[in-house]
């Protein structure tokens, strides 16, 4: 829109000035929240080798190593991002058409890492169960660098040069390359399907939830003898230094603050929040934040329906559980927010964050599929050219 | 959600106006205002004085010029129009150095107001060929005629000035206060008194002392001072913020009661009701990458060449020459262009001191300049449609309603001109 006259003066359209952000600047403080929360984990995951010497054993283990699990984290970040960045420069090197965007790249392939799930939980004793091989090393970097590459050609350059990026990049290719394991990975009740202390092969949402003390409660999907409450604190617990207990300060601070199993970047919800919420702020107008705030009060609001009607002993695990899984609470805060493929408006946005809460709940629950999170953001992402169009309001003064 | 823009201010809000020498050429264009085009009523070779009405039309909304010196008519021919953004008719006067004054406009004394027939007001505010100086440069004698089944309650002086660098308005207030007074007795004698609302900026500190000073105590009005956004310089975001509805872009504002005037319009029209003094000269801010900034009480029709070599501004060194605002002003491509009565400022932007900062990429979708379009208008789906070709989408996208404000271009992280866009297709 500018030429030089013949004189040298630049003409061109107003406005004359321009704000400070650029698209390089925003990737970059995105890229730093991210390194925040990567940092964070591998230090609370550090102290952590899973599988454990004992679970190597007892699953006769050959192709496990036992390495620190925020060590695996660290070489995750530097599979992940120096994957992107290089398949970003080579792109651009031999295609006139692909735009060089390593920011961009950088901070796709940190979202690659934090999404990624990583540590055998603690009350894995059965020796044919977890893909053990995809949650530790060298495997999770196997993993990795599939989803690396896949997200990054197919669906951030070959959708870019499409014309728009319809689905999340990182999340379609986690759920493409971990397909084959879905059972495994995604459907909870094959987590515990040789969990010896209850027996217990079905842990379904789709059931009242407790502490184990009333006969109703004692079952994960009415059917077993341990409760939800033991099963949230298997799941999650250190199992290097404790044995998993069911207290709710316990059930608390492990999701709150420290989970060892599951998305990466779920690791302590809480530094989540806080670098979540000082992106927010730092990079104010150029964030949806109303998806995020829309989704995890749907997803709130779900989680209440869904005790009410299952009558669970306490409404307080169902929430717990809903809001702070890992896929939950990193996915809401820098995944549901991708601007690519999250919708225009404003009104837009909070129907988005609303339609994702919703199905996330209604998948984990009823497709017994944890971390459903993944797959509602896609099918959201589907629906955005649609809600684009709902969403239009009206301007000043009409 | 409306996006706060760095003022660049501090310095020329405190430099008082300065009476800048008369230009040795004087460069007239005939074309001002909006509405019908004058034709010159002087030749070649004609004499002229100071003051002397040299262009005009028969057509209702139209406003003559006037002869900013007095001298000698030596061509009629086109120059760049800033207002029109490109070539037009100007009629250049030599200057004779001996201020011959056309004696046309006669004073009217204040004590003599109460008196004087509204169509005599109306009259010599047309006849002294003022506009609206804010930068919509519509003739203001049009805007003040009104139907008389439309009463007016509120005249609402907009001293708001947000766009960035641009302090004349600022001083006018500081330096002219009464004179502004005596504009606004003016405009409330035509409009039939109606509650006058000075809108300001909480930042205008001084300003608004003087403004609390001189018009405290005059009956019906009052002085608000309020933190605006540069986007609430818009009659109509001006109107929602101080009296707290909205027009329809469908309506004018006298439709909904009030008739917004800013400024300069004011001062304009002070000088021409109680001095005899038509619109010849006004204050301008030249600003930017200059050494000192400079609030300047220019004659109408003086190049922007003798401005800039006055002050030792480099034109080497000259990138870009904005007029009337970095936010909604237009670059002029020689500095040959002449000062016109819409030159708020004169904005400029050199090449040493330049970094290019935002080279045009794909939008991502962030959705900013939605989020911050001050009419609540979707400016990247209108500038899809347009580079689509679908004019009729961009149409039902409220295209029209577009204020030009710049804020989407201003906070696009892709740099996309959206609103250079936008405002293109609109004509």
């Amino acid at each position: 829109m500018s030429k030089e006259s013949s004189n040298d003066l630049v003409v061109k359209s107003a406005p004359h000035i321009t704000g400070t952000m650029t698209k390089t600047r925003l990737m970059l403080y995105t890229f730093v929240a991210l390194l925040i929360i990567t940092v964070v984990t591998a230090v609370l995951w550090w102290p952590v080798t899973t599988p454990t010497e004992g679970q190597i054993a007892a699953f006769k283990l050959t192709n496990v190593w036992a390495l620190p699990l925020g060590l695996i984290v660290l070489i995750n970040a530097g599979i992940a991002v120096g994957i992107s960045v290089g398949i970003d420069a080579a792109l651009h090197k031999v295609t006139a058409d692909s735009e060089l965007n390593t920011m961009s790249a950088a901070v796709f392939g940190l979202i690659v890492t934090l999404s990624y799930s990583l540590g055998v939980p603690a009350m894995t004793t059965g020796s044919d169960v977890l893909p053990v091989a995809s949650l530790s090393a060298p495997g999770a970097f196997f993993y990795v660098a599939v989803i690396s590459l896949i997200g990054l050609v197919l669906f951030k350059k070959l959708a870019g040069l499409a014309g728009r990026k319809y689905v999340n990049p990182a999340a379609t290719a986690k759920l493409i390359v971990l397909l084959p394991f879905i059972a495994s990975i995604f459907l909870a009740k094959e987590h515990f399907a040789s969990y010896t202390e209850g027996g217990l092969s079905l842990p379904l949402l789709a059931g009242p939830l407790g502490w184990g003390t009333a006969p109703n409660f004692l079952a994960i999907g009415n059917n077993g003898l341990a409760s939800f409450a033991t099963y949230l604190a298997g799941s999650y617990a250190n199992p290097a230094v404790t044995t998993p207990v069911a207290t709710p300060d316990n059930i608390s601070s492990l999701l709150i603050l420290t989970k060892f199993h599951g998305w990466t970047g779920g690791a302590s919800s809480l530094a989540v929040i806080i670098v979540g919420i000082g992106l927010f702020v730092v990079a104010r107008k150029y964030i949806k934040w109303r998806i995020t705030l829309a989704y995890f009060l749907s997803i709130a609001v779900m989680s209440m329906i869904m005790s009410t009607v299952y009558a669970d002993q306490d409404l307080l695990l169902r929430l717990l559980f809903e809001v702070f899984i890992g896929s939950s609470i990193f996915l809401g805060f820098f995944m549901a927010t991708d601007p690519a493929t999250t919708p225009f408006t404003g009104i837009g946005q909070i129907i988005f964050g609303v339609g994702l809460g919703v199905l996330t709940v209604v998948i984990q629950t009823y497709m017994n599929f944890f971390g459903g999170s993944l797959l509602a953001l896609i099918i959201m992402n589907l629906t955005v050219p649609l809600i684009d169009r709902v969403g239009i309001h009206k301007p000043f003064g009409r | 959600m409306t996006q706060k823009i760095v003022e660049h201010k501090d310095i020329a809000r405190k430099t008082p106006i300065e009476i800048f020498p008369d230009p040795k050429i004087a460069i007239v264009l005939t074309y001002q205002h909006t509405g019908a085009q004058n034709a010159p009523i002087v030749s070649v070779g004609d004499t002229v004085a100071i003051g002397q009405k040299i262009a005009d039309s028969k057509e209702r909304i139209s406003a003559p010029v006037h002869s900013p010196i007095s001298g000698k008519v030596v061509k009629i021919g086109d120059i760049y129009n800033s207002c029109y953004e490109e070539c037009s008719e100007a009629i250049y006067i030599e200057n004779d150095g001996k201020k011959t004054k056309d004696k046309t406009l006669q004073p009217i004394a204040e004590s003599e107001l109460k008196n004087t027939a509204n169509d005599v007001l109306l009259k010599r505010i047309r006849e002294a060929g003022i506009i609206g100086m804010g930068g919509a440069g519509f003739p203001t004698h049009v805007k003040l005629s009104l139907p008389p089944d439309k009463p007016i309650k509120n005249l609402l002086v907009n001293a708001s000035e947000g766009e960035p660098y641009d302090t004349a308005d600022e001083r006018l207030l500081i330096e002219k206060t009464a004179n502004l007074l005596r504009g606004v007795r003016v405009i409330c004698k035509i409009l039939g008194n109606p509650q006058v609302t000075v809108a300001t900026k909480v930042n205008k500190v001084e300003a608004i002392a003087k403004l609390n000073e001189v018009f405290g105590k005059e009956p019906n009005t009052k002085v608000v001072a309020k933190h605006l956004t540069y986007q609430q310089g818009d009659a109509s975001l001006l109107q929602k913020a101080i009296l707290g509805y909205e027009t329809p872009p469908t309506k004018r504002s006298y439709e909904m009661g009030t008739i917004v005037q800013n400024v300069a319009t004011i001062n304009a029209i002070a000088n021409a009701v109680f001095e005899g003094e038509p619109l010849i000269s006004r204050v301008t801010t030249l600003n930017g990458e200059v050494a000192e900034p400079k609030n300047l009480l220019v004659k109408i029709g003086t190049p922007v060449s003798s401005i800039l070599s006055h002050y030792q501004v480099s034109t080497t060194d000259l990138r870009q020459v904005v007029i009337g605002g970095v936010m909604m002003g237009h670059t002029i491509p020689t500095i040959e262009a002449p000062v016109t009565k819409r030159t708020s400022s004169i904005i400029v932007f050199s090449k040493s001191k330049y970094t290019p900062i935002k080279p045009t990429t794909a939008c991502i979708h962030c959705s900013s300049c939605i989020s911050s379009c001050p009419v609540s208008l979707h400016p990247i789906l209108i500038y899809n449609a347009i580079m689509k070709g679908d004019l009729e989408k961009a149409q039902k996208l409220y295209l029209k309603d577009c204020i030009a404000c710049g804020t989407c271009s201003y906070v696009c992280p892709s740099g996309i001109p959206l609103s250079g866009t936008i405002c293109a297709s609109r004509h």
